[in-house]
């Protein structure tokens, strides 16, 4: 039966977006705080790009939706999300998810996917806002590239996911969190495109940036959204997320095994 | 002026009012409603220098506020408290130099060092002279039979061991007054008579005043002359707890086994008020059974008086006399079964 | 038997009991060596990746608003450094929500010593040493890259600066998380939210507006920590005199901090209820 199975997760991301409207209060400062972060970046790129047309590429029109689709990517599955698995773990309640009969890894996408929703409305009201203030931003117009944009944002979460999710379980080997979250946090944030473009980088940095998952997070949607890539290059940058997820994905499942070998000899 | 002295004291939390359910969560989003809710609600309190005193009353009456309130973790929402002169909130340093504070089941100790550390750290937080220090923890040790476990970190405590550990902290310095929130809670039985025995021994030897709050009447029983009760956050009685068994404890019930059932017992006592007779046993012939029970008012007939007439009647082979538990009396008193204002005017006779 | 011991705290007592308190937290800690390095490494790295965004960033132009790479370098520095020393010696600010929450405060209100001394040191936050090694490293790159002439007025000077730097930094760690007294929600954000507002003094404030520059040096006095010193320091006008207040600013908002967790006790509820 697939509809029963497929039934309980559905549940578990219902259950996970009733408790981000509970602790909504956290939920939005938590935003804000990170909303802080797009205001200096913007301030500061306001003022590098004073008195240039470009800079590897970019107009200072790129630059805006540049920061405001990193923003939209970066802000889907945040640190509220990330804790609540790395939580689960540090503190010990993950052995009452061994005693039912759900699956962790799935059991924490679905809650992910669930607190992305409302992640997901809130910075597009943001960004909404953001967007009438500032102006001149250039996003997508044909369907086609609306449609691959969508997508790739769509893969970007799962593979944000996979990410976050195989990093998390290292804190069965810790007893604090945070070291992680941060180490995950500086590495995804520069080799994913985040803190600036990848064409920024000088050549060695971009094309190692290229060979890894992490540029499937921010760069390929937002090239893909901002238009610099598009028909075939823009599918297989797409493809190239999908490997990641599979095989980070299956690297999770392994990994997972392992830990739970730790719990067993550790007693939790 | 007594040490502790508190008038028409009260707290007051505010509680969020939430509906069940991703609704309600949506609904309390845009609607936030409170409640207030009184943990205390005007308590009055007089306790002199030296006394040892049970709080006792159900689950949320109040007793852990209202301790505290005087041990200067809360501060009251209107009256008044006065300990040694001082009050706690407002003087809160010079307040804490001359408490010691045990909180049941949250220790008091650094979770990752070892006891013996953490008791050193004490002395230096409360400026223990050496020598007293030193002759403190001998005693303690002593008393509390702490010498196995002085050198392990409070994490890895029994609770009974971290229990023992915390008193030894809370008295370190010769507090004058020393509240106790649940001290024996969840211990076993060696380990609360080892600590009863402790608080009874400062409380002679140091003339340290006690406050405890409890739900075992063990304690109340062992340690306290004078018991308070509350519930829903005032005091419905205050007294010796002698006094209130003699009030509202009157009834006694002999137990009696006879060498041959006595039918129609009940015609026995004709004429004696208030009196329960029950045969005890499986058989359903009432007449074939040789266990007897009788309740009666010890005030208003006497136990030799039932004696006398069931011998009368038959040989006793056995009997024995029980009456109710400061339990049963305690849980009658929450159960408002006994009038409130009778108790008063019990406690303020007594008094 | 009355004890005569008059609750006295002189600034050597305090000191020695932050000793005290500090040490036995520091032995406490070494039972977690694992998570120590990670801390460390993990901080460190965070920074490493910060100042490479600066590196990539002024490799495609000169200066922003006439501030060089090594002059915001030594800005960006400055705010890690502050967050640092925060989190090695007053971590416990952090650890508030827990306190409170959990009703820790309890044990803390019912001992003599003042209570922001034994909240300082519920916690050590090892994270902050590679925020000290790295951003220090930074720091004085930077100050050998720049023409400072350095004279008997310019070290008392960087010495006043940093030590009101780093009272302002923990002066604000402290307000902020006061904010659990208010906001009982275990995952209260609001204590990151005031953190990041340190990403502004991360650059030159003049690139924000008007009413932003006044928020951070005023109510939220993060440009006292980074950008103030540095005007001071490299004589940038008309910046380089606002340096000679941050003492005064330090000592305004130690004493704000310091009323906020006043009023915040009141307000205590324990736990339990």
């Amino acid at each position: 039966m697939i509809a029963p199975a497929f039934k309980k997760y559905v549940s578990l991301a219902r259950c996970s977006m009733q408790n981000t409207l509970a602790y909504r209060l956290s939920f939005i400062l938590n935003f804000l705080a990170s909303f802080i972060g797009l205001i200096a970046m913007y301030c500061l790129w306001q003022a590098i790009y004073t008195g240039q047309d470009q800079l590897s590429g970019f107009t200072w029109s790129q630059m805006q939706a540049y920061l405001l689709v990193t923003f939209f990517v970066n802000s889907m599955l945040s640190y509220y999300s990330e804790s609540s698995i790395t939580s689960k773990i540090i503190d010990g309640s993950v052995m009452m998810d061994l005693l039912r009969p759900i699956q962790f890894q799935k059991a924490r996408l679905a809650e992910t996917l669930g607190s992305c929703v409302l992640e997901g409305l809130l910075s597009c009201i943001l960004i909404g806002l953001a967007a009438i203030f500032t102006f001149g931003i250039s996003l997508p117009h044909d369907a086609g590239t609306l449609l691959l944009f969508a997508f790739s944002i769509v893969s970007s979460i799962l593979l944000k996911f996979s990410i976050v999710y195989l990093s998390a379980l290292l804190c069965f080997w810790t007893t604090s969190s945070f070291g992680i979250y941060w180490a995950r946090t500086s590495i995804t944030n520069l080799l994913s495109g985040a803190l600036v473009p990848l064409a920024f980088f000088p050549g060695w940095l971009q094309s190692t940036a290229m060979v890894l998952p992490f540029q499937g997070i921010v760069n390929t949607p937002v090239t893909i959204g901002l238009g610099m890539t598009a028909g075939t290059d823009a599918l297989q940058l797409i493809a190239i997320q999908w490997v990641w997820i599979v095989l980070l994905w299956l690297l999770g499942k392994w990994m997972w095994s392992r830990a739970v070998r730790q719990i067993t000899i550790h007693g939790g | 002026m007594s040490l502790i002295e508190t008038k028409g004291l009260q707290k007051v939390f505010r509680q969020a009012v939430k509906d069940p359910g991703l609704a309600g969560a949506v609904k309390h989003l845009f609607t936030q409603r409170y409640r207030d809710k009184y943990a205390v609600e005007g308590i009055d309190l007089k306790i002199e220098e030296g006394e040892t005193v049970a709080y006792v009353g159900p689950n949320g009456a109040g007793k852990s506020t209202t301790i505290k309130m005087l041990s200067g973790v809360l501060v009251p929402s209107g009256g008044e408290i006065i300990v040694d002169g001082r009050v706690p909130y407002k003087q809160r340093m010079e307040n804490a130099q001359r408490i010691g504070a045990v909180f049941g089941q949250r220790t008091q100790l650094w979770w990752d060092i070892p006891v013996r550390e953490s008791l050193s750290l004490l002395r230096d937080i409360y400026q223990v002279p050496t020598d007293r220090f030193k002759k403190n923890l001998d005693v303690f040790t002593e008393l509390l039979g702490m010498d196995s476990f002085l050198h392990l970190s409070a994490r890895k405590l029994s609770l009974g061991q971290r229990m023992r550990a915390d008193l030894a902290a809370a008295l370190l310095h010769d507090p004058k007054i020393v509240y106790l929130d649940e001290p024996t809670i969840g211990l076993d039985v060696a380990v609360k008579h080892r600590i009863r025995d402790f608080i009874k021994e400062m409380n002679r030897s140091k003339g340290t005043t006690m406050l405890l709050t409890t739900h075992d009447l063990g304690d109340i029983e062992d340690l306290c002359e004078r018991l308070v009760i509350i519930d829903q956050g005032r005091i419905i009685y205050d007294g010796k707890l002698q006094e209130v068994k003699d009030e509202f404890a009157r009834e006694r019930t002999i137990h009696m086994q006879l060498s041959s059932p006595i039918p129609d017992a009940e015609e026995l006592f004709r004429g004696l008020p208030e009196i329960q007779v029950k045969r005890s046993g499986d058989s359903l012939e009432a007449s074939s059974d040789t266990d007897l029970s009788i309740r009666f008012d010890r005030f208003r007939c006497t136990a030799s008086d039932i004696v006398k007439r069931v011998m009368s009647r038959g040989e006793v082979v056995d009997f024995r006399i029980d009456e109710p538990s400061i339990e049963e009396i305690i849980r009658r008193v929450y159960d408002g079964k006994l009038d409130s204002a009778a108790l008063s005017a019990a406690g303020k006779g007594s008094a | 038997m009355e004890s005569n011991i008059r609750v006295k705290n002189s600034p050597w007592r305090i000191l020695y009991l932050y000793w005290r308190l500090y040490s036995q937290q520091l032995k406490a800690m070494m039972e977690y060596s694992a998570d120590f390095y990670i801390m460390i490494g993990a901080a460190a790295m965070t920074q490493i990746t910060g100042f490479l965004f600066l590196w990539v960033v002024f490799s495609r132009i000169p200066d922003i608003q006439g501030w060089g790479l090594w002059e915001v370098a030594f800005m960006y520095a400055a705010i890690y450094v502050s967050e640092g020393v925060g989190s090695l010696f007053f971590e416990g600010t952090w650890r508030m929500l827990r306190l409170v929450n959990m009703g820790e405060l309890d044990r803390y209100l019912v001992r003599p010593v003042p209570i922001v001394l034994q909240i300082f040191c519920t916690g050590i936050g090892m994270n902050g040493l590679g925020n000290i090694l790295i951003g220090g490293s930074i720091i004085a790159i930077s100050l050998s890259h720049i023409d400072i002439a350095w004279n008997l007025q310019t070290i008392v000077m960087a010495v006043l600066l940093f030590a009101s730097a780093m009272t302002i930094r923990v002066a604000i760690n402290l307000a902020a998380n006061c904010s659990a007294f208010w906001i009982r929600s275990s995952g209260n954000a609001f204590p990151i939210m005031v953190h990041n507002l340190g990403e502004f003094a991360k650059y030159p404030i003049t690139i924000f507006s008007l009413g932003l520059q006044l928020f951070i040096s005023i109510i939220v006095p993060f440009a006292f920590v980074s950008f103030f010193p540095a005007a001071a320091m490299f004589g940038k006008e008309p910046w380089s005199y606002w340096g000679w207040f941050s003492p005064l600013v330090a000592a305004y908002f130690v004493g704000l901090a310091l009323l906020i967790l006043r009023i915040g006790l009141r307000r205590y509820e324990s736990a339990g209820n």
